[in-house]
């Protein structure tokens, strides 16, 4: 943690270029819809038939942040030259496009653990892009080389 | 130097979180079943005889008693017996007039039908005919107790079972007649036990089989008929090592404590197939187009039927009817999944199978064993006949917006008694309580809601599928059912007018375990 905080702090063009505060947004949305996901099944599974629908809706909604947060995630990677946070976001729209097919098939077996698998990745990543911030790094990333 | 040793913890972490992700989705298909099944397997403990090995019965056609202007009187007796269905060993049965399945009653539309039935067995019975649209003093209310002969009030009421009293109840001792106007469209119906609490253990040693009802629409349509019309009722059983019917009832005298053993809550399924009461049976065929009239009579099992010729291809399943009769068109299917309780009324041609080659009907869902179901031995040329492109037009029409009221109703797993049981909107069957009241004449929609398999069987009425979850019936929903297999998960949109006779009625779960630990209510006709 020591360690992290020394790179925070690091002084010159530390402040998070624009690609990274949409990403930040997407993968705020992303947690917030993914949270929303197991309400809606509950209430669904309790007897309310409109839980369905809600939670046909998120799912939809999930899969359009996903792809989202997969672009803001490109231009993070060019401007901030951070590849993580795109591996990242493409495991869980790849993980979410599963996920999606696994409901739709009536599947339980794999919505069910991929589903919780899929909100601790969400929930890391917007842990770890709001951790740090995510400045413009062009000129020095091409020195580095 | 910093960047460094953070991103390498960072994928460690990462790593570490993916490990046990994946790890959570191998152990959990692993584990679970795919396909889902609701129940658990019964081992027999008897050699179980090899596959297609036993002829087919087909259930005798019981004969009035009596016949005059106003219907037909048949007399039937609630019986213990023995029986051959092991190859070598007897079985100790209950069965309607000796047999399993019990004798079948050929009807017409709009003849009345009174069926005379004598209670000989050791415990109080309750005779259902399902699908039946029939008064509600005939429908056999789960209370409506035949006593048998010498049954005193303190037995029936055993310790441990529910105790309840049912002040609407309409006992009578050893013998009831049931009456059936049968005013409805020609169709399949079944009758089985349908005593509270022990309906399943009841259905499981024997007590069930098979009432046409039969109508000029139907016989309008040239339909194949006599030997080329096969009654089938599929059910699974299981059998102990003298070669007795096994079952995990936590009383076996079926007079106390209801249930089954823990393990098998969520349903009983048996190893060995059987159809028409013979194992894995067999039936010689020519080359014709038979009709198939099939019922799941098991307690828990789902069979996804297909009908695979010895070269592995895959004869079309062609649905003519459903639950509630005839459909307007035909519908072909490769697979045709169904569930406790459900009928499909199929054609299968057999036109293009070669002489001396076998057709086995297969379960997709069974694994082992049970993964077949019987076998069709061609053995000589038949007569083809064309399969009519249009059926019934006397098919229901309703619409939702129609509707006077919108239902959602759930089915799962809940506490009963302090033990697991099954619930409908969190509650357990009381005869004592209304849970859904519709007025005579009102057309409903109810979106049933289901936790994990729950085929849901209304009295009374037949209905449509409006939809499953939210999208559109499945292809095997065609027609009017009174019957729906919801799946793990899944909802499913019904409609219906409730129009016939007023009076108390119920609605439950056909999963015969479910049904008798709780998953059951009362639908009141005002």
């Amino acid at each position: 943690m020591e360690r992290l905080s020394t790179l925070d702090e690091a002084p010159p063009g530390t402040r998070t270029a624009v690609s990274g505060w949409v990403l930040r947004a997407a993968a705020t949305l992303f947690l917030i819809g993914g949270f929303a996901q197991p309400t809606f099944a509950g209430v669904y599974l309790s007897g309310d038939f409109d839980g369905l629908a809600a939670h046909v809706l998120g799912a939809d909604l999930l899969s359009s942040i996903s792809i989202a947060q997969v672009g803001a995630a490109v231009a993070v990677w060019i401007r901030v030259r951070r590849a993580w946070p795109f591996w990242a976001s493409l495991a869980l729209m790849l993980g979410g496009v599963a996920q999606y097919f696994a409901g739709m098939e009536g599947a339980l077996w794999l919505h069910l653990p991929l589903g919780v698998a899929l909100i601790a990745g969400i929930t890391v990543t917007f842990a770890a892009l709001w951790m740090r911030p995510l400045p413009r790094r062009v000129k020095e990333a091409r020195t580095d080389g | 130097m910093a960047e460094h040793v953070s991103r390498r913890r960072l994928l460690g972490i990462g790593a570490g979180l993916g490990a046990v992700a994946a790890g959570g989705l191998a152990l959990s298909a692993a584990w679970a079943r795919r396909p889902a099944q609701t129940g658990d397997q019964l081992v027999s403990e008897v050699p179980l005889p090899q596959p297609f090995s036993v002829p087919l019965p087909i259930p005798s056609v019981l004969a009035p008693v009596a016949s005059t202007a106003d219907g037909d009187r048949y007399e039937m007796v609630q019986m213990e017996t023995e029986a051959e269905i092991i190859p070598g060993r007897s079985t100790r049965l209950w069965t309607y007039n000796g047999t399993f399945p019990g004798p079948t009653i050929e009807s017409r539309r709009g003849r009345h039908v009174t069926v005379a039935h004598r209670n000989e067995l050791p415990v109080p019975t309750v005779v259902h005919l399902h699908g039946g649209r029939t008064p509600a003093s005939s429908d056999g209310y789960p209370t409506d107790l035949v006593l048998p002969e010498g049954w005193t009030e303190s037995a029936s009421h055993g310790h441990g079972g529910h105790g309840m009293t049912d002040g609407l109840a309409v006992v009578t001792n050893v013998q009831r007649e049931y009456g059936f106007p049968l005013d409805q469209r020609a169709t399949m119906l079944w009758y089985h036990d349908h005593r509270m609490d022990f309906t399943a253990p009841a259905i499981w040693r024997g007590l069930a089989g098979l009432h046409f009802v039969r109508d000029d629409i139907e016989d309008a349509l040239d339909l194949p008929r006599g030997d080329h019309e096969l009654p089938l009722m599929i059910a699974d059983r299981a059998f102990d090592a003298d070669g007795q019917l096994a079952y995990p009832s936590l009383d076996p005298s079926l007079t106390g404590e209801i249930g089954v053993e823990e393990p098998f809550t969520a349903g009983v399924l048996g190893d060995v197939i059987l159809v028409n009461g013979a194992p894995w049976p067999l039936h010689e065929v020519d080359t014709g187009l038979y009709r198939l009239r099939i019922l799941n009579a098991s307690n828990a099992r789902h069979y996804e039927l297909e009908a695979v010729t010895e070269e592995g291809r895959r004869l079309p399943l062609v649905q003519i009817g459903a639950d509630q009769g005839l459909l307007s068109a035909p519908v072909r299917h490769e697979r045709l999944p169904i569930a406790p309780a459900e009928r499909y009324d199929l054609l299968l041609d057999f036109g293009d199978v070669p002489v001396g080659t076998k057709v086995r009907l297969a379960n997709r869902l069974g694994s082992g064993r049970t993964a077949d179901v019987m076998a069709f031995h061609v053995v000589r040329e038949g007569t083809s006949m064309p399969i009519p492109e249009s059926l019934a037009d006397d098919l229901p029409e309703w619409d939702r917006s129609e509707a006077a009221v919108v239902r959602d109703i759930a089915f799962r797993a809940g506490r009963m008694n302090g033990r697991h049981g099954w619930l409908i909107d969190g509650l357990p069957f009381d005869p004592n309580r209304t849970d859904v009241t519709a007025r005579l004449g009102d057309i409903e929609v109810w979106r049933l809601i289901a936790d994990v398999h729950h085929p849901v069987h209304l009295h009374l009425v037949g209905f449509r599928v409006l939809a499953r979850g939210n999208g559109e019936p499945l292809p095997h929903d065609a027609g009017l059912k009174d019957t729906i297999a919801l799946r793990p998960g899944e909802s499913a949109e019904i409609i219906t007018r409730f129009d016939g006779y007023r009076g108390r009625y119920l609605f439950h779960c056909h999963n015969a375990e479910h049904e008798d630990m709780g998953m059951m209510a009362n639908l009141e006709i005002v």
